[in-house]
């Protein structure tokens, strides 16, 4: 056995908040995507620490099915962030304000 | 028999449907003859039918044919039925026949007009939906019919639709006759709940455990409602006269002949329903006779010469509620059959006259036309004398018989009898005026103008001259197809009455019998009497109209408010107006403006208000900063995730 469970989840718990403080506080949407990536990664981390302290396969494929999402995902992001660049536009988030009501 | 009478059925509702499909692929000429030759397949195939009906014995002569079920509901199955009985073969040989007559008079009467082919569809479709009618074998499809022949009637009446005229009948006629089908359609509603069947045989099988409950008087009250509007009878006979708006072999034969005399055909159809409530039979005897007597006495002051004669038909139909309603079925029916050839008659004379005239109408611009059309004056003697009941023209035979059978129902039936009795002096009266004025006396500017000048510009040009409708003109009175069937009538009214003579030969009484027994019996010295005093009484109408309107030795007396009242139809059109329309009309704007405005719109206007307002609100927050959605998922996220492990 490993470390505690309590340990897997402080970890995952700062991955999260770490990836949800740059998802707030950046506005370049490179790192925006970035730190999605790191919030989906700390969610993993606790699905697979669930996993293992359960001893149920489902976590895992929980795990698998996240990361999936999370390439499709970065796929859609990165083509929106190229398709930007391409229309010569500055790379900030808060400048994408169209939808203002 | 039975498929017979099945082609007497649909072969015009196959016209009907060949004219309209094929369009213009088939000639003007083709489509009327296509719709005679239906009509005259039915006649023929219902003179089967009677000749298959007659090897039967009395007894057994009531033959059903179900095509295939029809409408299901629960328990209820209705079947496109059929019946074919003494009653039903009665009525299909009128239908057929008078309607092969009178289909065949239109080959002419139309000719030139542009849109031929829509009338031969609509007349064809008119006679199937007639003999629908008188074959239906349960109550629904009888509905079926009373509908079809509504709504043809409508068609045909706005036939000529470019004449505001000829719209507002068309909707006069079909809303004054939606009111009778709706009470028609309660009181089988009604039949339904009480007895759970709309079959003829079924109902009627029935009808003694409904006896003297309210139940069958409602019934048969909703039926004289949808015959009372049908019939054109009191108080919902102010459309038939508008309805001459229609082209004149319409008028005769759906206003006069075969229509009309609908709701004569449905009380005797259901008599053994209406026998338990005899309160309304003698309501419906009464209304025949109040209407008879009305008519009669508006037809004395009208100036249009189809619409005299429609207020006789009025008249005449009278008779036959009152016959019917005192419970002689047969003599209604009887007279339902006299009248069909000397009122159809009357009708394409005065279609022949108009036909002549260039379209005209008014009698007063007519008169002595007896030298230029001597074929029309005959037919018209014949049918005045035949109307008026004048030995040994039809008319005397049936009209007498009605009244012989009134003095057969105590002090009731004495008071119709002389109501009857005044509508005959009436009859003679309104008739001997119509004739006199068109066809006595020297010939007026307006006809020297049309018949002898436009004979000479016919014989000149060559050809007929169209300038409006029933404008073409002819040398002669009109052409074979018109003249031909004129004339065959006048020798139907003439002596189309033989075919009864009360106490001495009763061949349609003793075949009516067993569908529908007589109630009441006259005996010989009421015949006699009433036959006697009825042909003095129409011979001293006809003779005061003479002396009127014929040698002009007497003044006509003039009482202004009662000629007014008369012209005025009394106020019938007028009171329709003040009581139904004007309401209607001040409630509505009522509504508008003090619910609809307010309520309605304002109402909408309010709640469009608020949802923009609030939308504007919501807009607000949406900031299109992506980091603020972010923020605001991550917060209610956490709110939620405090909330859960709080409560835990």
């Amino acid at each position: 056995m490993g470390p505690d469970i309590v340990w897997y989840l402080a970890v995952a718990t700062f991955l999260f908040c770490t990836g949800a403080l740059g998802v707030l506080i950046r506005r370049s949407p490179l790192i925006v995507l970035l730190s999605l990536e790191i919030m989906l990664n700390g969610a993993n981390l606790a699905l697979i620490a669930f996993s293992r302290h359960y001893a149920q396969g489902d976590g895992q494929i929980f795990a698998l099915t996240v990361m999936a999402v999370a390439a499709s995902e970065v796929v859609v992001g990165l083509g929106l962030i190229v398709a930007i660049a391409r229309k010569k536009l500055d790379l900030d988030v808060d400048k994408l304000s169209t939808l203002r009501g | 028999m039975i498929p017979a009478a099945w082609t007497c059925l649909l072969s015009p509702l196959a016209a009907a449907l060949l004219i309209t499909l094929a369009g213009t692929r088939i000639s003007r000429r083709g489509a009327a003859y296509l719709a005679t030759a239906s009509v005259f397949v039915s006649f023929v195939a219902a003179v089967v039918s009677f000749a298959g009906l007659l090897g039967d014995s009395p007894k057994q002569r009531y033959h059903a044919s179900t095509l295939w079920s029809w409408l299901t509901a629960g328990q209820l199955d209705f079947g496109l039925r059929i019946v074919v009985d003494p009653l039903s073969i009665f009525m299909m040989l009128v239908v057929s026949g008078v309607g092969m007559l009178i289909v065949a008079y239109s080959i002419g009467y139309m000719e030139g007009d542009d849109e031929e082919r829509r009338y031969f569809a609509y007349m064809a479709l008119f006679v199937f939906s007639m003999l629908l009618l008188v074959q239906a074998g349960n109550l629904l499809i009888l509905l079926v019919g009373w509908g079809l022949v509504g709504l043809s009637s409508y068609l045909l009446i706005g036939f000529w639709h470019e004449r505001p005229a000829a719209i507002a009948a068309a909707k006069k006629a079909f809303v004054m006759n939606a009111i009778g089908d709706a009470t028609m359609a309660l009181a089988l509603f009604m039949l339904i709940q009480r007895t759970g069947s709309l079959n003829f045989e079924d109902v009627f099988a029935q009808t003694d455990q409904l006896g003297g409950s309210w139940a069958v008087n409602l019934i048969a009250l909703g039926l004289l409602g949808g015959a009372v509007a049908k019939s054109a009878q009191l108080p919902l006979h102010t459309w038939l006269p508008d309805a001459m708006e229609g082209p004149t072999p319409v008028s005769a034969l759906i206003h006069a002949a075969t229509m009309v005399t609908a709701g004569v055909y449905l009380i005797v159809r259901t008599a053994p329903l209406f026998e338990q409530a005899p309160r309304v039979l003698e309501l419906a005897a009464g209304l025949g006779a109040i209407t008879l007597v009305m008519a009669g006495l508006i037809a004395l002051v009208q100036t249009d010469i189809k619409r005299v004669i429609a207020y006789s038909t009025m008249s005449q139909i009278g008779y036959m509620f009152m016959a019917v309603g005192l419970g002689a079925f047969a003599n209604g029916e009887f007279h339902l059959l006299t009248h069909a050839f000397f009122k159809a008659l009357l009708f394409m004379a005065a279609g022949l006259v108009i036909h002549a005239l260039a379209g005209e109408q008014d009698i007063r611009k007519m008169g002595g036309l007896r030298r230029l059309m001597p074929f029309t004056f005959v037919a018209f003697v014949v049918g005045t004398l035949s109307l008026t009941g004048i030995p040994p023209f039809s008319g005397f035979f049936s009209k007498d018989s009605i009244l012989a059978a009134a003095l057969d129902h105590g002090w009731y039936g004495q008071l119709l009898w002389i109501a009857g009795m005044a509508g005959t002096f009436l009859t003679g009266l309104y008739a001997s005026r119509l004739f006199f004025i068109v066809f006595w006396g020297e010939p007026s500017p307006f006809v020297r103008e049309h018949l002898m000048a436009s004979s000479h510009a016919h014989a000149r040009e060559g050809h007929a001259s169209h300038n409006g409708h029933e404008t073409h003109e002819h040398a002669g009175e009109g052409p074979f197809s018109m003249t031909a069937t004129v004339g065959l009538l006048t020798v139907l009214a003439a002596i189309g009455g033989f075919l009864q003579f009360a106490e001495v030969w009763t061949p349609v009484s003793d075949w009516l019998a067993q569908v529908a027994p007589p109630l009441v019996e006259a005996t010989g010295v009421q015949e006699a009497i009433s036959s006697v005093l009825a042909v003095l009484l129409g011979l001293a109408g006809l003779g005061i109209g003479w002396s009127i309107y014929g040698a002009r030795t007497s003044e006509a007396p003039r009482v202004a408010w009662l000629q007014t009242l008369l012209e005025r139809k009394f106020y019938f059109d007028e009171l329709y107006d003040a009581a139904f329309y004007r309401p209607s009309v001040w409630v509505a704007h009522a509504l508008g403006r003090w619910i609809e405005r307010p309520l309605v719109f304002g109402s909408v206007r309010e709640l469009s208000e608020g949802l923009r307002e609030l939308g504007l609100g919501t807009g607000r927050l949406q900031t299109g900063l992506v980091r603020t959605y972010a923020l605001a998922i991550a917060a209610s996220l956490a709110v939620v995730t405090v909330v859960f492990v709080a409560v835990r």
